[in-house]
């Protein structure tokens, strides 16, 4: 099976190359990116092959992973469609409702799959969980108290913080995992959504040092930086998802994803990037950590292959994915209105 | 002052024990326990070489404050007779059950002319204290997002349970978490909206409580609120995150415990927990104390006022409405609450 990718906007990029070349069968053709700068610089990274069009990597592909800016989902998904070839779509699905049901219905036409990227669903921890959740283990889950944080993701990429291409800022990059996950936990859709933000980190604007100081914002951010979402589910579950920004540049780690979820049995703490290494090296105050859990990635395309190859639906579709949108833009009106917005 | 200070202590439960151990380290004299049950009282009594009586009226006449360790709901009217008496009247956090009875206690000191101080022991918690200090001093520029969240196992009692009674302890949310709408108040400044669930709100029949609350701060900070009751016996946990506009600050209670026991429970039934601890010189409680005790003979500052109780108080009522209405609550429109 041929698999390319379409555009490094989004970093994830960098980790899908890795995941697609080490599954057997699986040949990774190459790249291409609008940004022609960009696409020769991962392709010299990575060295893979670039495409000169989208149109040339999609006469060869199979299928392919989209890694677009937020807002440009759309045209590459329907390209790839109007080509025949399945797709793995970066998350958020999209941002508008309308681009999502558009990507969906040209996907659907022709009759090629539409995965959303979802790697969660693919978390080993978050699997047992659900595992032990569904023999009832923990008894009625009544809350859950979740944290998707991270630093504000501009090393290489300024664009997230740009609304134009990203469609807004920590709400819509971080809400989406932890809604798909407890709505797959409880089988059960949200139905109804409190959402307050600010953007007072970074007040002085974003220096992005990791290539050469270029200054990403001069001012401070034009997206929010911080956001706390209350959901309340269709089983009555509660929960609230801090999706924030909040770590600072010198983190030291990209953020990470965690929850504690009460239940009738008591309080039940799950982390997706607890199994780490703490590694101290002799540069001054350096301290890294070093994942040894299983990969989520590497699971999530390979279940996109497996998809394909059986000719069935992936485990995460993009209605979860459309869901997953439709649940942050409820979060947005309700940061408009300051009042819960029912589903 | 030139005769010590004379306190009692009204009220001989968990926390009219622990204030009594802390009083005794300062030089006051403890005059006596105030008990609804003088004789069981005895031993406790004896133990810190006082007395016990039966009714507050007996003790007034012999002290200059009164310390009250009741349940909430009783707060505002043992309050209001040491006000009437001439004392000061120290109160055990809530300040009270309801905005009106804590108002009132603050307006009949105030014209008694005695002092009010309220037990926000969170406030003289070295950790917590340490990153005030942090904040205050710009460590980590302007707030943007403050996370703190306290949880322990279902309160419990020998006898009468009133923190499981709503009506006299306001449950989790004002019994627990009024600590950290103190707190969030101290770093992150005055309350705008709350918007709050609690687990026996949305299930009546759940055996233990946990509450999530998002608080707007006036200056646009958010904060996320998080209390439970719901954890198994015996444990206690706190954490904290200030994340700031330049900088973080991090707090895990499970981590920072110096001391942690997993020992065999051969006498106990259910989940085992690791017993964890802390050893200070100064417990936070002996702290509290020495700063009370100081503030009313030397007239030093505290920390923490009776307005600072009844804003916190507010704050934590607020929540209580707004899991019940499903709505967010403005605090400025707080005076239809009770």
């Amino acid at each position: 099976m041929k698999i390319g990718i379409m555009s490094f906007a989004h970093m994830h990029a960098e980790t899908y190359i890795q995941n697609l070349r080490s599954i057997p069968n699986v040949e990774m053709i190459g790249i291409a990116d609008e940004d022609l700068a960009r696409g020769e610089e991962f392709s010299e990274q990575f060295d893979a092959h670039l495409y000169p069009t989208y149109q040339d990597l999609l006469a060869e592909a199979d299928a392919v992973i989209v890694c677009s800016e937020n807002t440009r989902h759309r045209p590459l998904v329907e390209m790839a469609a109007a080509a025949g070839v399945h797709v793995l779509c970066e998350k958020p699905l999209a941002t508008t409702a309308a681009d999502a049901e558009a990507m969906m219905a040209a996907c659907r036409q022709v009759g090629v799959i539409l995965m959303t990227a979802f790697p969660m669903r693919f978390s080993a921890p978050l699997q047992q969980l659900k595992m032990q959740l569904d023999a009832g283990l923990f008894g009625q889950p009544y809350c859950v108290s979740s944290v998707n944080q991270g630093r504000i993701p501009v090393d290489y990429r300024s664009w997230f913080v740009d609304p134009e291409l990203s469609g807004g800022g920590a709400l819509i990059d971080h809400i989406v995992h932890l809604a798909d996950i407890m709505r797959w936990y409880f089988d059960c859709e949200v139905t109804s959504v409190y959402a307050q933000t600010n953007n007072l980190m970074y007040p002085n604007g974003v220096v992005n040092d990791s290539r050469g100081f270029e200054i990403v914002y001069a001012d401070e951010v034009p997206v929010e930086t911080v956001g706390l979402v209350m959901l309340t589910f269709e089983n009555g579950v509660f929960a609230t998802i801090d999706c924030s920004w909040s770590k600072p540049l010198n983190y030291h780690t990209w953020g990470g994803l965690s929850f504690e979820m009460t239940t009738e049995n008591g309080v039940i703490a799950a982390d997706a990037f607890s199994q780490n290494l703490s590694i101290h090296t002799e540069k001054p105050m350096a301290h890294n950590l070093a994942f040894w859990g299983s990969d989520a990635n590497q699971a999530m395309i390979e279940e996109f292959v497996s998809a394909i190859r059986e000719q069935r639906e992936p485990a995460v579709t993009a209605q979860d994915g459309k869901i997953g949108l439709d649940i942050t833009l409820a979060a947005y009106e309700s940061v408009r209105t300051g009042m819960p917005v029912k589903l | 002052m030139d005769r010590k200070l004379r306190v009692g202590i009204v009220g001989t439960g968990g926390m009219g024990q622990r204030h009594a151990q802390a009083w005794s380290r300062t030089p006051a004299i403890i005059c006596g326990f105030v008990s609804r049950s003088p004789d069981a009282s005895l031993a406790l009594a004896h133990q810190f070489d006082t007395k016990v009586y039966g009714s507050l009226e007996e003790l007034l006449p012999f002290v200059d404050v009164i310390d009250v360790c009741v349940p909430t709901h009783l707060h505002h009217e043992v309050t209001l007779a040491g006000a009437q008496a001439g004392v000061h009247v120290i109160c055990e956090k809530p300040l009270a059950r309801t905005i009106a009875e804590a108002e009132e206690m603050i307006a009949v000191c105030d014209s008694a002319g005695v002092k009010l101080l309220v037990a926000h022991v969170v406030r003289y918690f070295p950790e917590y204290a340490a990153a005030q200090q942090s904040v205050e001093a710009g460590e980590i520029g302007h707030p943007a997002i403050i996370r703190l969240n306290r949880g322990t196992n279902p309160p419990s009692k020998p006898d009468e349970n009133w923190f499981l009674d709503e009506e006299k302890s306001g449950g989790v949310i004002l019994d627990l978490m009024v600590h950290d709408f103190d707190y969030a108040r101290w770093i992150g400044g005055e309350i705008k909206t709350v918007f709050a669930k609690n687990v026996r709100t949305e299930n009546p029949s759940a055996e233990f409580d946990h509450a999530l609350v998002i608080l707007t701060h006036e200056n646009g900070t958010i904060s996320h609120i998080e209390g439970s009751w719901a954890l198994p016996a015996p444990m206690f946990r706190t954490a904290f995150e200030i994340s700031g506009s330049i900088g973080l600050i991090e707090h895990h209670s499970d981590q920072t415990a110096s001391i942690k026991a997993y020992t065999h429970s051969r006498h106990q039934t259910g989940a085992a927990v690791p017993m964890l601890q802390n050893p200070l010189h100064f417990n936070p409680c002996t702290a509290e104390i020495q700063s009370f005790y100081d503030h009313l003979v030397y007239d030093t500052p505290i920390p923490v006022t009776a307005e600072d109780g009844l804003a916190a108080l507010k704050i934590a009522l607020a929540a209580v409405q707004s899991a019940k209405t499903g709505l967010p609550v403005q605090i400025s429109n707080l005076e239809a609450i009770a």
